[in-house]
């Protein structure tokens, strides 16, 4: 694979807290291709949602690298805001805008950010949000609408910002199962499309059938990574073979 | 001593000079609102910014204004103003002296100011971390997200408070009759000066606060009900 593809590269990702007593991550290295739907999986207090938002520095590293299109981020004098255009992010919680209604919790963004126009950033959210099924939910509130519609709708914010990389934390966790299904339809079509995308999730069944990559964290480390069928069929570790007996 | 009505019915032969008192009182707490307001604001960025040295002016000031009398405050900045400046004798509707009315309007809302920054700062450190999270993660830097996603919301959990602040400087803007600033406590000295009755005039001052703090906190309690309400939609 040429480095072209890679689009981030982390070195020896380190984040301690309370000095040193409490490794979140201790010593992470791993490469995102391009078009990677890498999942990364493991136990609660693994480390894995620290790992997803060192990516978009939302969690600042203790130590290490993170180089984004040849850029490494952590370092002093960079445009942190350019950098994060690039990656969306969806949160367990959505954090949708309570007090903006959903087109503008859309448009926001593209228009103080990018600084495009109100047409075209209606345009194009309407759009979205049409891809999604919630072109008539435009004038709602985030109150007025069910979980699963709020993280559609969370996802397409994200989608408005034309990223390069999407990131998911835990999108599904915090919703009632009969939803859960509706906003991974939504990630599959994003993955489908080509999106490069990392899931922190314990959808292990969209770990399998949607990645091409599934990376196992354990106590602030990788301890295991591979194609969903070595990961679930064949696992290596103790570890991962324990967390696998538990989980599936 | 004797309460009587005799007494009230010579005292309200002054109404006209209550009523003057009154208008000051209701204006000096307008300005005071407005300009403390903004004061607050100001500090509770300052306490809230990464600044070092701007958190420990904000907060050393609102330590000094929260452990001084308030009755030392409005005496040294009137002393301290009128000293530096001097007003032109220049009285607005024939009956507020703007040499009184500025110091007393200044310092009240420098001391107003220093209280009301930590319930703005309560206001906006109460908003969902999550929020600061979402915008930063669309790129928006960190004035956009105060600007456009946490002060928007915080406003809300502010105003209540915000209101209250105005009930209590109504009151506490009596204490302004130190520096000679009609309002109605020093309205209500005067017609005691005038009448030789010492109890009456303070009943009808009394009166007044009442009359404008008791509504005015009714109001705001309705209002607080209602968008508790429409929180829950």
């Amino acid at each position: 694979m040429t480095s072209d593809n890679i689009m981030i590269q982390v070195r020896d990702l380190k984040k301690y807290y309370n000095g040193d007593r409490i490794k979140a991550l201790d010593g992470i290295s791993i490469d995102v291709n391009r078009g990677d739907v890498m999942v990364v999986i493991g136990p609660s207090g693994s480390g894995k949602s620290t790992f997803l938002r060192s990516l978009n520095l939302l969690e600042i590293p203790t130590s290490g690298q993170i180089i984004v299109d040849g850029v490494d981020i952590t370092g002093e004098k960079i445009d942190l805001d350019k950098f994060r255009q690039k990656m969306g992010m969806v949160f367990q919680h959505f954090n949708l805008f309570p007090h903006k209604t959903i087109l503008e919790n859309l448009t926001i963004a593209p228009i103080i950010v990018k600084k495009e126009n109100e047409e075209t950033a209606v345009k194009r959210a309407m759009e979205l949000l049409d891809r999604v099924g919630l072109a008539d939910r435009a004038k709602a509130y985030p109150v007025q609408l069910s979980g699963g519609q709020k993280q559609r709708v969370a996802i397409v914010r994200a989608l408005c910002m034309d990223p390069e990389i999407m990131l998911f934390d835990e999108p599904t966790s915090a919703l009632d199962p009969e939803m859960v299904g509706e906003v991974l339809d939504v990630m599959k079509e994003l993955a489908r499309d080509g999106m490069t995308m990392v899931t922190v999730t314990h959808e292990m069944g969209f770990a399998r059938e949607v990645g091409n990559r599934v990376v196992f964290m354990d106590g602030g480390s990788i301890v295991e990574q591979g194609t969903p069928e070595k990961i679930f069929e064949s696992p290596e570790s103790p570890r991962l073979q324990d967390f696998l007996r538990k989980v599936l | 001593m004797q309460i009587s009505l005799d007494n009230f019915s010579r005292v309200m032969k002054y109404a006209p000079l209550f009523g003057r008192g009154l208008v000051v009182t209701v204006l000096l707490s307008l300005v005071t609102v407005l300009l403390g307001f903004i004061l607050a604001f100001i500090l509770a960025m300052m306490s809230l910014s990464s600044v070092k040295i701007l958190r420990a002016v904000s907060t050393v000031y609102v330590q000094i204004v929260r452990c001084t009398p308030m009755m030392v405050q409005v005496l040294i900045m009137y002393y301290l103003l009128t000293g530096i400046i001097s007003f032109p004798r220049v009285f607005l509707f024939g009956y507020i002296e703007v040499g009184r009315f500025i110091p007393a309007a200044i310092s009240l809302a420098l001391n107003s100011g220093g209280y009301m920054s930590d319930v703005i700062r309560g206001g906006i450190e109460g908003i969902d971390q999550g929020q600061t999270e979402a915008a930063r993660s669309l790129g928006m830097t960190k004035g956009q997200t105060m600007r456009y996603i946490i002060i928007p919301q915080a406003i809300k959990n502010i105003l209540p408070s915000f209101a209250n602040e105005f009930v209590t400087i109504i009151k506490e803007s009596s204490v302004c009759s130190v520096i000679g600033v009609a309002e109605i406590t020093k309205q209500a000295q005067n017609v005691q000066s005038a009448t030789f009755i010492s109890l009456e005039p303070l009943f009808v001052a009394t009166f007044l606060y009442f009359c404008l703090c008791f509504p005015t906190s009714r109001i705001i309690a309705y209002f607080e009900r209602r968008m508790r309400a429409s929180d829950q939609r």
